[in-house]
């Protein structure tokens, strides 16, 4: 084997900077006197390039009915009803989890409204500027998600027992106090990226928390 | 399902409409299922095209979106739906993969016709576009190009994945690339 063909198996680790120093530095020293390797090189580089723009294409025919067709009965076979309680782990992870949007939204009502941002978040502009409030912007889809699960969760509703339903409602009230005040606050000052990613995340919260009650109806 | 999910170059968002329909896919609903199909289609079915090539892209795009209806329950939302999809993808067309290269061999002897080309210098009607020479390339080659080069996964995690040792990984992975390069040159240097 000659020395190009030793380097020639090693130029894709080379490409993805994969070699060790002084693997690198030998194979630079060679790459300096062999003309073909540096064209190796240069090709693989712009493959990696092509590779990495490469387009997503839809099917050229729709393959929804074949599916639908293989997924339809068991669309229809919903599982076998039963009542579903909270096990204590799962008690204990909502107790965490109102700590966690209690102490958010304390946080919010303790504010003094001022635009100082809250330890950790980056200022991505200021409403004088012109900044884009994501959260505000998301709502409209969000309002939208949350009336569908409710929609939902209303015809599963009855699925669920008594106490289950007694603290997911509890939970809800919890998030939706938070929302209100997130909201609030962000109306005073729509460019504040604590408040808009506090918002955000609050909505997040609910639709999990909504998700994951639509789902515990449906397995019961 | 639920390993640790590897870094992927692009995975997709769940975003608020995506939760919804998962929440009601998962109770059931298969209209809910159609519109996350709509959502990801395209995805999954350029993932199959280029792993399991073009022939059977779409049966294996079926396969996918068929198994995730079967398996949406074990689906809690750590991850993006995007990203639990695409795994469940790449296992599944990894599993298909020893299969469907018996049978295409079999069926198909000129299956690896890019290799067998590759020592001649290529015809003009050989030039063909990065995505149809993909599909061209040996088997094993062509699922370690397009995990490690397009979808963005690391030697171990393919290693992992594959049963292989990290330098086997890299070893097929320059295979596949001086394979591409001896068929695209031609293409390259037109538009230069």
């Amino acid at each position: 084997m000659t020395n190009r063909d030793s380097w020639t198996a090693r130029l894709s680790e080379y490409v993805d900077g994969e070699l060790a120093a002084d693997e690198r530095a030998e194979l630079e020293r060679h790459l300096a006197a062999c003309g073909e390797c540096r064209t190796i090189v240069a090709d693989l580089g712009r493959l990696r390039d092509l590779s990495g723009a490469l387009v997503d294409r839809e099917p050229a025919r729709d393959l929804w009915p074949g599916i639908s067709a293989r997924i339809g009965g068991e669309a229809r076979a919903l599982p076998l009803r039963r009542r579903w309680t909270f096990t204590l782990p799962q008690l204990a992870a909502a107790a965490a989890f109102l700590l966690v949007v209690g102490a958010g939204g304390a946080a919010i009502a303790l504010r003094d409204g001022g635009p100082a941002a809250a330890p950790g978040t980056v200022t991505i502009g200021s409403a004088e500027a012109g900044a884009v409030s994501v959260a505000f912007t998301a709502s409209t889809s969000f309002d939208g998600a949350v009336a569908d699960l409710e929609r939902v969760l209303a015809e599963r509703r009855e699925r669920l027992d008594t106490a289950t339903i007694r603290v997911l409602e509890h939970s809800l009230q919890t998030i939706d106090r938070a929302l209100a005040k997130a909201r609030a606050a962000l109306a005073t000052d729509p460019g504040d990226p604590y408040l808009n990613a506090h918002l955000a995340e609050t909505m997040r919260r609910k639709l999990n928390l909504m998700r994951r009650a639509v789902t515990l109806a449906a397995a019961s | 399902m639920d390993d640790p999910l590897p870094a992927v170059a692009s995975q997709t968002r769940t975003g608020p409409d995506d939760a919804v329909d998962v929440a009601l896919a998962q109770s059931g609903d298969p209209q809910a299922f159609e519109r996350l199909y709509r959502m990801h289609v395209a995805r999954v079915f350029s993932l199959a095209r280029r792993m399991m090539g073009p022939d059977t892209a779409e049966e294996a795009t079926q396969d996918v979106f068929v198994r995730a209806w079967e398996k949406l329950g074990s689906f809690r939302g750590e991850a993006a739906f995007g990203t639990w999809l695409h795994r469940l993808a790449v296992n599944l067309f990894l599993s298909q993969r020893t299969r469907v290269g018996r049978d295409r061999a079999r069926l198909d002897p000129t299956d690896d016709a890019l290799e067998h080309r590759a020592g001649r210098a290529p015809r003009p009607e050989l030039v063909m576009d990065l995505d149809t020479a993909i599909g061209r390339l040996p088997e094993g080659a062509r699922q370690i190009f397009v995990l490690h080069d397009v979808e963005g996964y690391k030697h171990e995690e393919i290693g992992s994945l594959l049963g292989i040792a990290t330098g086997t990984s890299k070893a097929q992975l320059h295979r596949a690339r001086m394979l591409l390069r001896s068929h695209l040159e031609p293409q390259a240097k037109e538009r230069m």
